[in-house]
């Protein structure tokens, strides 16, 4: 943050190289060049600090636990072992976890997506009759909502606490994701699905077999955003989950990281089940570590699609 | 959006019972009876799981009992907004949550917009790809995770950042435990979280700056720095604004999730956010009716924020979300 703020400040005041897309005219002067350097050299830094948290942790998952403890662990392991892995892999209400989180973030982005998409489709129709207040029906709820305890109220009445669909059901259309996908589709050529109304094809014919093969760099882009947030979510299993059977990993992580928190340790405060209290550090940061390797299985695949997701989403919106 | 419009109303016409111009609202409603039963499945999820919740927050004028329900408790008026302003825990609760997110707004906000600018100073494509993915990585870690990485960082048990300064001499510092640099910490974990993710929307918006304005101004004789002054700033100055408003209305959060995840009973003092607070006293303390009226007050503030931040917009920068 601060790198960020100094950097900034310490542009040279008469940068005049020619644009990148541009052809270069003029031989670059010193203070072209030196401000061009100093950029590389920020981002080579801003890039170090992004990383070394990640690194910093994976090394912590491999090394000894005497090691890791005196703090001399950067960002290579020192007294490789994989013991922590085994335990953690081995410790059964962490595997129990990651089952239900995979389990949420399949069913739930998939019925996100059909809800999404059923959702954007007619509103993206311009002469649809009542369309701008149907929107407003959904950007209103962007804009207000009910809080925290109606909510839980609401579950509770409807019997869904301590469920499976807890866990994903507040959240099965995210407004934002739908307009997305709504600006993309009213960017695809009209003249498509002209032809296939011709031939007698229905909307719901002409969504599925012609619109969305077209839309697939959105779709994996809102894809991608709802399992994030579905792997990523804490906040419903701990409002709504008391059963272990049903705990999702970001609540048994958080619990684990909050038991080996300085506080926990000084004051020995807070009620945290007492297998965790003696979690040692190497095993928490192994557990970190595994539950972080899907997201980045996936990261590089869908990264191309989300920047020109967004990159539509935002030019258009 | 407009030739939308006509290209739509033609396409129409050749849809059998369309008839040309406009006909009544019933025919069109026969004619795209199927785009409406599309639309049934995600009504029924807002009217169920966004609007009836709205509905609830009345118990925020009520003694809410579970056991009587909103239709059988008692109606109270606004004695839980009375207790809210006389509440000295609330008034340190609606503080912090402020000044959190008043350093949020101004350490964080100008950041990517100026780190968008210098990331479309690379010229090295390989390079500029590379640190994307990089700064982009951080925005898709849960914040329990990235709560992990920090607690891991900043330990005074075996955390790198203490036996970096035990060596010169200083700490350890108990970093989560001090109620001076926990809202520093608070600030740091977002920005090294989103600062880079926030660039993506800078970046497509100047992506999309017709490239002749350049030209012109190169031609004018504008350099470097006054191309970006007169060119790419104004070109990115909508979505700054629009970014702006949309901030504004989340006030404020103040990043409930995040601080759920790194405070703890020590620095409630000046880490407790509405959000925080809401969950603790509600759920925590089951006082539904009083922290259902601190969370109305939360919505209604993000509300008329959002409202009246486009407002202004509207009228003095022509520029506007609706």
């Amino acid at each position: 943050m601060a790198q960020t703020t100094t950097a900034g400040s310490n542009r040279p005041a008469q940068p005049t190289k020619a644009r990148p897309q541009a052809p270069r005219r003029i031989k670059e002067s010193f203070g072209e060049r030196l401000f061009s350097a100093a950029n590389y050299v920020f981002f080579v830094l801003l890039g170090a600090a992004t990383l070394f948290p990640f690194l910093n942790v994976i090394a912590k998952s491999f090394s000894g636990e005497a090691a890791v403890v005196s703090g001399i662990v950067t960002v290579y392991p020192i007294d490789f072992q994989i013991g922590t892995y085994k335990l953690v892999l081995g410790n059964s209400q962490f595997i129990n976890s990651f089952k239900v989180t995979i389990l949420v973030t399949v069913v739930g982005t998939l019925s996100s997506l059909l809800l999404t998409v059923l959702s954007a489709y007619p509103l993206s129709k311009p002469d649809l009759f009542a369309r701008k207040s149907l929107l407003l029906l959904f950007v209103f709820t962007m804009l207000f909502n009910g809080g925290i305890i109606p909510t839980y109220l609401l579950m509770q009445n409807l019997g869904l606490v301590n469920t499976f669909y807890s866990l994903f059901i507040t959240g099965l259309i995210s407004v934002f994701n739908m307009l997305i996908v709504k600006n993309y589709f009213e960017s695809l050529p009209e003249s498509l699905e002209e032809s296939a109304k011709l031939d007698g094809a229905s909307n719901l014919r002409v969504l599925f077999s012609i619109v969305l093969p077209l839309s697939l760099p959105v779709l994996a882009t809102i894809g991608l955003f709802y399992a994030v947030t579905l792997w990523n979510g804490y906040f419903n299993g701990m409002i709504y989950i008391t059963d272990p059977e049903l705990k999702p990993l970001q609540l048994y992580l958080k619990e684990l990281v909050a038991s080996t928190n300085d506080v926990m340790k000084m004051s020995g405060m807070i009620d945290v089940n007492s297998d965790l209290n003696q979690t040692p550090e190497a095993v928490q940061a192994a557990s970190i570590v595994t539950a972080t390797v899907p997201i980045l299985c996936v990261y590089p695949f869908l990264q191309k699609y989300f920047v020109k997701g967004v990159l539509v989403g935002s030019v258009k919106g | 959006m407009k030739h939308d419009n006509a290209a739509g109303a033609v396409a129409r016409t050749a849809a059998p019972g369309a008839k040309a111009g406009g006909s009544s609202a019933l025919k069109k409603i026969r004619r795209d009876y199927d785009l409406y039963l599309m639309l049934v499945p995600g009504i029924i999820f807002l009217l169920v799981f966004k609007y009836t919740p709205m509905y609830g927050l009345i118990i925020a004028f009520q003694d809410f009992s579970i056991f009587r329900g909103i239709s059988g408790s008692e109606w109270v008026g606004l004695k839980h907004f009375e207790k809210l302003v006389h509440n000295d825990q609330f008034l340190q609760v609606l503080t912090n949550t402020v000044l959190i997110s008043l350093y949020k707004l101004i350490f964080l906000f100008p950041a990517p917009i100026v780190l968008a600018i210098l990331m479309n100073e690379l010229r090295v494509m390989v390079f500029k790809r590379t640190v994307q993915s990089i700064v982009y990585l951080p925005h898709f870690i849960s914040w329990v995770i990235v709560g992990g990485l920090f607690v891991n960082i900043l330990s005074v048990n075996g955390g790198i950042v203490n036996t970096i300064l035990g060596k010169f001499g200083i700490g350890p510092i108990p970093f989560f435990l001090d109620q001076g640099i926990f809202r520093s910490l608070i600030v740091f974990t977002e920005g090294w979280k989103e600062i880079g993710w926030g660039t993506i929307v800078y970046l497509a918006a100047i992506t999309s700056i017709d490239p002749q304005l350049y030209e012109a101004a190169r031609m004018d004789g504008a350099n470097r720095f006054r191309q970006m002054l007169h060119v790419t700033l104004p070109g990115m100055a909508s979505t700054i604004v629009l970014m702006l408003i949309l901030r504004l209305g989340h006030m404020l959060e103040a990043g409930t999730e995040q601080i759920l995840v790194l405070y703890n009973p020590v620095v409630y003092n000046v880490a407790d956010v509405i959000g925080t607070y809401v969950y603790r006293i509600g759920l925590g303390a089951s006082d539904y009716s009083f922290s259902t009226a601190v969370g109305l007050f939360e919505s209604v503030v993000g509300f008329a924020l959002v409202v009246s931040g486009n407002a202004f917009c509207k009228k003095f920068l022509g520029r506007s979300i609706w």
